[in-house]
C-alpha cells in the first residue's frame, strides 16, 4: 500500500510514515508557477478544470494558496480566497493543501498585529493543511505566533530556511538556524529549504541537505526551488540523493520559466536512479498537463515578456517570482536598456552592501527597488524609499549578517541619522487591533452581517475585500467562467455564444447580439440571455475602474507634470500617507505623499520649492496610474513677503 | 319585472390587471370592451387589450374616482354597461346609482344594497337578523368623552384585545388593535381623526379581537330571478397589516366547518336578496367557531382562486347577471376540486415594509407557464412601476389537486419568474412557500408577526443575470475591468 498522507491525518503518526519509506515525495506547486504576475491570473476556474487529475496524482501536497494568492484572489480573480478553497477540497478530498505565509507578513507584505494574525491561521487552517512559513530574515521571532496557531489547529508545520549563498551562507548558520526552530517548533515539524532564487549548484544543496540531517537525522526536509538558470531538476536530484524527503515541482504545461520544473522530469530521473516516488501516478500528471496545454495560451498576455531562463540568476539573485515582474517593469518605465546594469552591477552591490540577506518578498522589492532608483539617478542612497528606511531601521527585524556602512545610513537619513538610528532602531510594534469594531465597521460598509471569513480577509486588505464583496453582489460568482471569457480582450463578436454552468450547476446560455450606440455617449448591449433578448445600458465613462482605462498618461508625461509642481501616481497603488495641506510651504525634495505600490511604499517628493495648491487624494485612497495627488504651485514674490 | 337593455359594450372603469381581467371576460362574452384611462396610464397594458379606450383626464388618480367622467366615458363610447372592478368606485353607492339614472346597466349590486352593506354597522344587524354569529361589538360609539366612557365599559365587559374600527373603513383601512384599557383611551381620538380624513367620516366602533383568527371568506353568485348559490370558502389569512398577501381556496378548514361557515354566508345572502357577485367575510377561530365578519359588494382580487377550483368563471357571470340572464350554474353543480393559491407579485421591497418601487423600469420579464399556473398581469418588459398607483405587476394562481402539489408548483412557479429592474415580493414569497407552517397549511392571521425570519430570504437575482451583466461590461470596456 503505498503511503498516502490525507488531511485530517494526525501529525505525529504522519510524520512517521514519512520518515518510515525510503521513498520521496513530491509536491505540486501550481501556486508558484512564477513569472510572477502570470502564476498569479490562473482562475480557479482553471485549478477546478484539472483537480481530479491532480487528486489522482498522489502529491504529498498541492500548494495552491498563499503568497499574494489571498490578495489577488479578491484584486483581480473577484473570487473570496475561503470559497476558492472550499470548493477544490470538495473536489480533492485525498490531497492536503499547502500555503506560503510570510511570517508576521501573513499574505501581505507588512507586519499584521498579532492576535489578526491568529485569527487568520485559525480560519486558514480550516482549509490548510501543510504550512509553510518563512521570514525574509531568517528571523525565527518573527514566525512564532504562527507557529503557534499552525500548531494549535493540528495541521502540518513547515518552517523554512530562506537559501542563498556568498560567504556568509555556511552549512554551519543554517544548521544552527535549523536548530533554533526546532527550539521553538520541536521535531515534529517539516523543514522547508526554500531556495527561491533557485541559486548554489546541485553539489551546494546536496552537502546542505547532508549537513542538516547530520545535526537532526530525524528532520524531514521539504526542498523548494526555482528553475531560474534550468538546473533545479539537479539540485532536487542531489537534495533526495542526500535525503530530502519531499520535492516541489509542477505541471509540465505550465512551466517553461522561472518557476519550479517540470513534475514528470524529476520523477523520471530519479526513476532512473531507482528512486521512487511515493503514491505518485505518472498517467495523472500527464493527464494534468494535457488539460492544462489548452488552457494555457488564455493567459499568454500575463507571461513574461521574455521567453527561456536565465543563469545569470546566480549573481543577481532575484527570486523566480520577481523575474518577470521586473522586466515587465523595465518596459513599463522605458528602462530596459539599462537592466544588464541593474541586474549584473547595480543590483549584486546593492544586495552585499544592504547585509547579504535572502532576497524574497519584501526584501526582495526592497533590493530591486534601491538598485533601478540608484541606476537611474545615478545618486545612491540619497533617496531612499520608505521600505529602505524600514529596513535600515531593522523594522523587519536584525540583520543576519551584518548592518550597512555608516555612509548608507547618512545618505538615507541625513546628517542625523545617529541620533535617528539610536533613537528608532528594532522591531516595530504593532499593537493588538480592535477586532470587534473592525467587524462593525465592515458591517456597515457591507449594509449586512459579515462572516468570520469576510472579517479575515477584511483585516489583512481593507478596501480590497470590500471592493471584492461589492463586486460579488453586483456580479455574482464569476468564478465560473473560464479564462478565455474572463480575460477576453477586444470584446465579444457579434453572434458569440458563451455558454456556462454557474455555481449552483444550472446551464447557462449568453449570446451576444449587438451594441447600440445613443447619441449621449451610452451605448446599450443586446444579450440574449438564457434566449431572452436584454439591454444593458453603460454610461460613457461607466467602466469598472474609470481612471485605470481613461488615463493613459506615460511615465514620461508623468515625470513632467512633477516638474510642473503636478504630482501624479506614477503606478497604481494606496496613499498611505499625505504629509502635507493645502497653504502649506514645501522646499524641494519634501514628501508630499507617500504610496503603497507593487508592495513598497514609495515617497513621492516635491520637485519644485512651492506652495501646496491642492491636495487630490486622502490617505487609504485607491488610486491608478496618472491620477493627480497632489499639486504644488511654484513660489511668488507674495509667498516670500508674507512669510519672511 | 326589470328590463334591461342588450348590452354590447362595456365600460371597464378601472386600471391595470383587473381592467385586463374584466376586458377578457367581456370579450369572451362576445362584447366590446371599453377602457378608460388618465394620462399616466395611457401607455398601459389595459388600453391595448381594450377594444377601444377613453382618456378621462390627466388624473393621477382623481379621474378614476370622478363618477361624472366615468358616466361621459359611458356615453361617448356608446357602452351599456359599466363595470367598476375592485378598489376606486367600486363601493361607491353614487356610480351604481348614477348608472341607474343615465340607464347604464351597473355591474355588480344595486346602489341601494351597496349603500346598506357598505354601513358595518348595518351590515352586522343584518347578519344577526339571518342568525350569523358575530364579533362581540359595541355599536356606534357615541362621539367625544361618551364614546371613550362606552369604549372602557365595551373593554371591560368582553376583555381585551379589542379591535378599534372605522364604521366606513374596509379593506384593511381603519383598523387597529388595542390591547390595554390605558392604550384604548389613548387612541381612540388618533382613530377617530384619522377615519375622519381617511374616509370623511368619524365614526368608529369596537369588536371583540380574535386570538389566532384565520379569515375566511365565502364567494356569492345571485340573480335577479332569487338564484343565490356560493362558490365555497378561501382562506385569507396571511396578512399584512391587515392587507391580504396570500389568498387560497378552498378555506383549509375542517368540512364540517367550512359547510357551515358557506351555509351561514348564503342564508346572509338571502336575507338581504343578494344580487350579482359579492364576498362574506368571517373570521374562525381555533375552535372553529365562526363569526361575521363584513360583505363587500364587488368582485375581489383574489376571485381567481375560486374560479381556478370551482372552474366558474364569476366576471363572465357577473356580466351575465347584469344584463338579466338566469344563472347558469345550481348549487348542486358547484364541485371544488384540488387547492389554488394566489400570490401578489408586487413590484415592492420587502425588506423595507414593502414599499414601493416606483419609478423603477421592468428591464426584463419573463414569466413562468406549464401546468396549473394562472397569470393575470399588467407587467411587460419596459414596464414603469408607477409612482400614481400601485405597484402590482401580476397575480400569480397556481393550481394543485392536492394542497402539497398545489405548494410545490407554487415553488416552482416563483421560481420561474425573471423579473431585471424593482425589487420584487417574489424573493419574499420563494422563502414563504419553503417555511413548515406554511406548506403545513395551519396558518391564521398571526403568521407573519410569528415568522419575522421570512425576511432573511437571499438576494432575488439569479445568477445568470449578474454574470450577464459582468460579460456587458467586459464587452464595453474591450476588456475585463475587474481583472486588470
Amino acid at each position: 500500500m503505498p503511503i498516502r498522507i490525507k488531511p485530517g491525518d494526525d501529525v505525529k503518526s504522519a510524520l512517521a510514515a514519512i520518515r518510515s519509506t525510503d521513498a520521496y515525495f513530491i509536491t505540486n506547486t501550481a501556486r508558484d508557477l512564477s513569472q510572477s504576475d502570470f502564476k498569479n491570473r490562473i482562475l480557479a476556474h482553471t485549478d477546478i478544470l484539472v483537480a481530479p487529475e491532480r487528486e489522482a496524482a498522489g502529491y504529498f501536497s498541492l500548494e495552491i494558496t498563499g503568497g499574494a494568492s489571498v490578495h489577488v484572489d479578491m484584486l483581480r480573480k473577484q473570487i473570496n480566497p475561503f470559497e476558492r478553497l472550499a470548493l477544490l477540497r470538495n473536489l480533492m478530498p485525498q490531497t492536503l493543501f499547502q500555503t506560503l505565509c510570510r511570517g508576521v507578513n501573513l499574505f501581505g507584505y507588512r507586519p499584521y498585529p498579532e492576535n489578526v494574525i491568529r485569527l487568520t491561521v485559525q480560519e486558514f487552517a480550516k482549509f490548510v493543511d501543510v504550512w509553510r512559513v518563512f521570514d525574509f530574515l531568517n528571523h525565527v521571532p518573527n514566525m512564532i505566533p504562527v507557529f503557534e496557531e499552525v500548531q494549535r489547529a493540528g495541521v502540518f508545520l513547515e518552517p523554512s530556511i530562506c537559501f542563498s549563498t556568498g560567504p556568509e551562507h555556511t552549512d554551519e548558520y543554517y544548521v544552527k538556524k535549523a536548530g533554533e526552530i526546532i527550539d521553538v517548533t520541536g521535531q515534529d515539524i517539516l523543514l522547508a529549504l526554500k531556495n527561491h532564487s533557485g541559486l548554489g549548484t546541485p553539489a551546494r544543496i546536496g552537502q546542505l541537505v547532508s549537513s542538516l540531517l547530520n545535526a537532526y537525522p530525524e528532520l524531514i526536509i521539504h526542498y523548494h526551488g526555482h528553475n531560474t538558470d534550468g538546473n533545479d531538476v539537479g539540485r532536487i536530484v542531489a537534495a533526495v540523493t542526500a535525503g530530502a524527503k519531499i520535492v516541489d515541482a509542477a505541471d509540465h504545461a505550465m512551466t517553461g520559466f522561472f518557476g519550479p520544473p517540470p513534475i514528470l522530469t524529476v520523477l523520471d530521473v530519479l526513476q532512473e536512479m531507482e528512486y521512487r516516488a511515493e503514491a505518485i501516478d505518472r498517467d495523472a500528471i500527464i493527464a494534468t498537463s494535457d488539460k492544462l496545454k489548452k488552457e494555457r495560451p488564455s493567459y499568454a498576455v500575463f507571461e513574461s515578456q521574455f521567453k527561456g531562463f536565465d543563469p545569470t540568476v546566480h549573481t543577481h539573485k532575484l527570486p523566480g517570482g520577481a523575474m518577470g515582474s521586473s522586466f515587465e517593469q523595465a518596459v513599463k518605465g522605458g528602462f530596459l536598456d539599462r537592466m544588464p546594469e541593474i541586474l549584473m552591477k547595480e543590483l549584486p552591490k546593492v544586495h552585499q552592501e544592504l547585509g547579504n540577506f535572502w532576497s524574497v518578498t519584501p526584501g526582495s522589492q526592497i533590493l530591486w527597488t534601491t538598485a533601478v532608483t540608484h541606476t537611474l539617478s545615478g545618486k545612491r542612497y540619497v533617496n531612499a524609499s520608505e521600505d529602505l528606511k524600514r529596513l535600515l531601521l531593522e523594522r523587519y527585524g536584525p540583520f543576519p549578517f551584518y548592518r550597512p556602512a555608516d555612509e548608507i545610513y547618512e545618505a538615507a537619513f541625513g546628517p542625523s541619522w545617529k541620533t535617528t538610528l539610536v533613537n528608532d532602531c528594532g522591531i516595530e510594534d504593532c499593537p493588538p487591533m480592535d477586532i470587534g469594531a473592525e467587524k462593525k465597521t465592515l458591517e456597515k460598509e457591507l449594509g449586512r452581517s459579515a462572516d468570520t471569513n469576510e472579517l479575515v480577509l477584511y483585516l489583512q486588505h481593507p478596501r480590497d475585500a470590500l471592493d471584492f464583496f461589492r463586486f460579488e453582489e453586483e456580479y455574482g460568482k464569476t468564478f465560473v467562467l473560464p479564462p478565455s471569457i474572463w480575460l477576453k480582450d477586444g470584446g465579444f463578436d457579434q453572434g458569440e455564444v458563451i455558454d456556462f454552468t454557474d455555481n449552483m450547476g444550472k446551464l447557462h446560455q449568453i449570446i451576444f447580439s449587438g451594441t447600440q450606440d445613443l447619441n449621449d455617449g451610452s451605448s446599450l448591449n443586446y444579450l440574449y440571455v438564457d434566449h431572452h433578448l436584454e439591454a444593458f445600458l453603460h454610461h460613457a465613462e461607466d467602466s469598472g475602474q474609470p481612471a485605470a482605462v481613461k488615463k493613459e498618461l506615460s511615465q514620461s508625461e508623468i515625470a513632467a507634470l512633477a516638474e510642473m509642481g503636478e504630482v501624479r501616481a506614477s503606478m497604481g497603488g494606496v496613499v498611505v500617507q499625505v504629509p502635507v495641506e493645502v497653504e502649506q510651504k514645501v522646499a524641494e525634495g519634501d514628501t508630499l505623499v507617500v504610496m503603497e505600490a507593487m508592495k513598497m511604499l514609495n515617497s513621492l517628493e516635491s520637485a519644485i520649492a512651492g506652495v501646496v495648491s491642492e491636495v487630490a487624494v486622502t490617505k487609504g485612497q485607491q488610486v491608478a496610474r496618472g491620477d493627480l495627488l497632489v499639486r504644488v504651485r511654484p513660489l511668488r514674490s507674495k509667498d516670500n513677503t508674507d512669510n519672511p | 319585472m326589470k328590463t334591461y337593455p342588450e348590452i354590447k359594450k362595456v365600460l371597464v372603469a378601472n386600471r391595470g390587471e383587473i381592467a385586463i381581467r374584466l376586458c377578457r371576460a367581456a370579450q369572451e362574452e362576445g362584447l366590446r370592451a371599453v377602457a378608460v384611462y388618465e394620462t399616466p396610464d395611457a401607455k398601459n397594458r389595459h388600453v391595448h387589450i381594450a377594444d377601444e379606450a377613453v382618456w378621462i383626464g390627466p388624473g393621477p388618480r382623481k379621474d378614476y374616482l370622478d363618477i361624472d367622467r366615468i358616466i361621459w366615458a359611458a356615453r361617448k363610447s356608446g357602452s351599456q354597461a359599466v363595470h367598476p372592478g375592485y378598489g376606486f368606485l367600486a363601493e361607491n353607492p353614487k356610480l351604481a346609482a348614477a348608472c341607474e339614472d343615465a340607464g347604464l346597466v351597473f355591474i355588480g349590486p344595486s346602489a341601494s344594497t351597496i349603500q346598506l352593506l357598505g354601513d358595518k354597522t348595518i351590515a352586522r344587524n343584518l347578519a344577526e337578523e339571518a342568525g350569523l354569529p358575530t364579533i362581540p361589538g359595541s355599536g356606534i360609539l357615541p362621539p367625544g368623552e361618551q364614546g371613550k366612557q362606552a369604549a372602557v365599559e365595551f373593554g371591560e365587559k368582553y376583555g381585551y384585545p379589542v379591535m378599534l374600527k372605522a364604521v366606513a373603513g374596509g379593506g384593511g383601512r381603519g383598523i387597529r388593535r388595542v390591547d390595554t384599557r390605558e392604550e384604548l383611551s389613548s387612541q381612540i381620538g388618533l382613530a377617530e381623526a384619522e377615519a375622519l380624513s381617511a374616509f370623511n367620516d368619524g365614526r368608529l366602533y369596537l369588536e371583540k379581537a380574535l386570538i389566532g383568527p384565520r379569515h375566511v371568506e365565502v364567494q356569492i353568485l345571485g340573480d335577479t330571478y332569487g338564484n343565490i348559490i356560493h362558490l365555497g370558502a378561501r382562506n385569507c389569512s396571511i396578512q399584512r397589516r391587515h392587507q391580504k398577501l396570500v389568498e387560497v381556496a378552498p378555506s383549509l378548514l375542517p368540512k364540517s366547518i367550512e359547510d357551515a361557515v358557506c351555509a351561514a354566508a348564503l342564508a346572509y345572502a338571502r336575507h338581504v336578496g343578494y344580487i350579482n357577485a359579492g364576498t362574506v367575510e368571517f373570521l374562525v377561530d381555533a375552535d372553529g367557531k365562526f363569526y361575521f365578519l363584513e360583505i363587500n359588494t364587488r368582485l375581489q382580487v383574489e376571485h381567481t382562486v375560486t374560479e381556478v377550483v370551482t372552474g366558474i368563471d364569476i366576471v363572465r357571470r357577473m356580466l351575465r347577471v347584469a344584463a338579466g340572464r338566469e344563472l347558469d350554474v345550481s348549487q348542486e353543480a358547484v364541485f371544488c376540486r384540488g387547492f389554488a393559491i394566489e400570490m401578489r407579485i408586487n413590484a415592492e421591497d420587502p425588506k423595507n415594509g414593502f414599499a414601493p418601487e416606483s419609478g423603477k423600469t421592468v428591464a426584463v420579464y419573463n414569466s413562468p407557464g406549464g401546468p396549473g399556473i394562472r397569470l393575470d398581469g399588467m407587467v411587460y418588459q419596459g414596464y414603469k412601476i408607477p409612482t400614481e398607483y400601485d405597484s402590482l405587476l401580476v397575480k400569480l394562481t397556481v393550481y394543485g389537486f392536492k394542497w402539497d402539489e398545489a405548494v410545490s408548483r407554487l415553488k416552482r412557479a416563483l421560481t420561474n419568474f425573471r423579473i431585471v429592474g424593482p425589487k420584487t415580493t417574489i424573493p419574499f414569497y420563494r422563502s414563504l412557500v419553503s417555511e413548515a407552517e406554511f406548506k403545513s397549511g395551519s396558518f391564521d392571521t398571526g403568521y407573519l408577526d410569528r415568522h419575522p425570519e421570512l425576511f432573511n430570504y437571499p438576494d432575488q437575482e439569479e445568477q445568470v443575470a449578474k454574470i450577464a451583466r459582468l460579460l456587458s461590461a467586459i464587452h464595453h470596456n474591450q476588456k475585463n475591468p475587474f481583472a486588470l
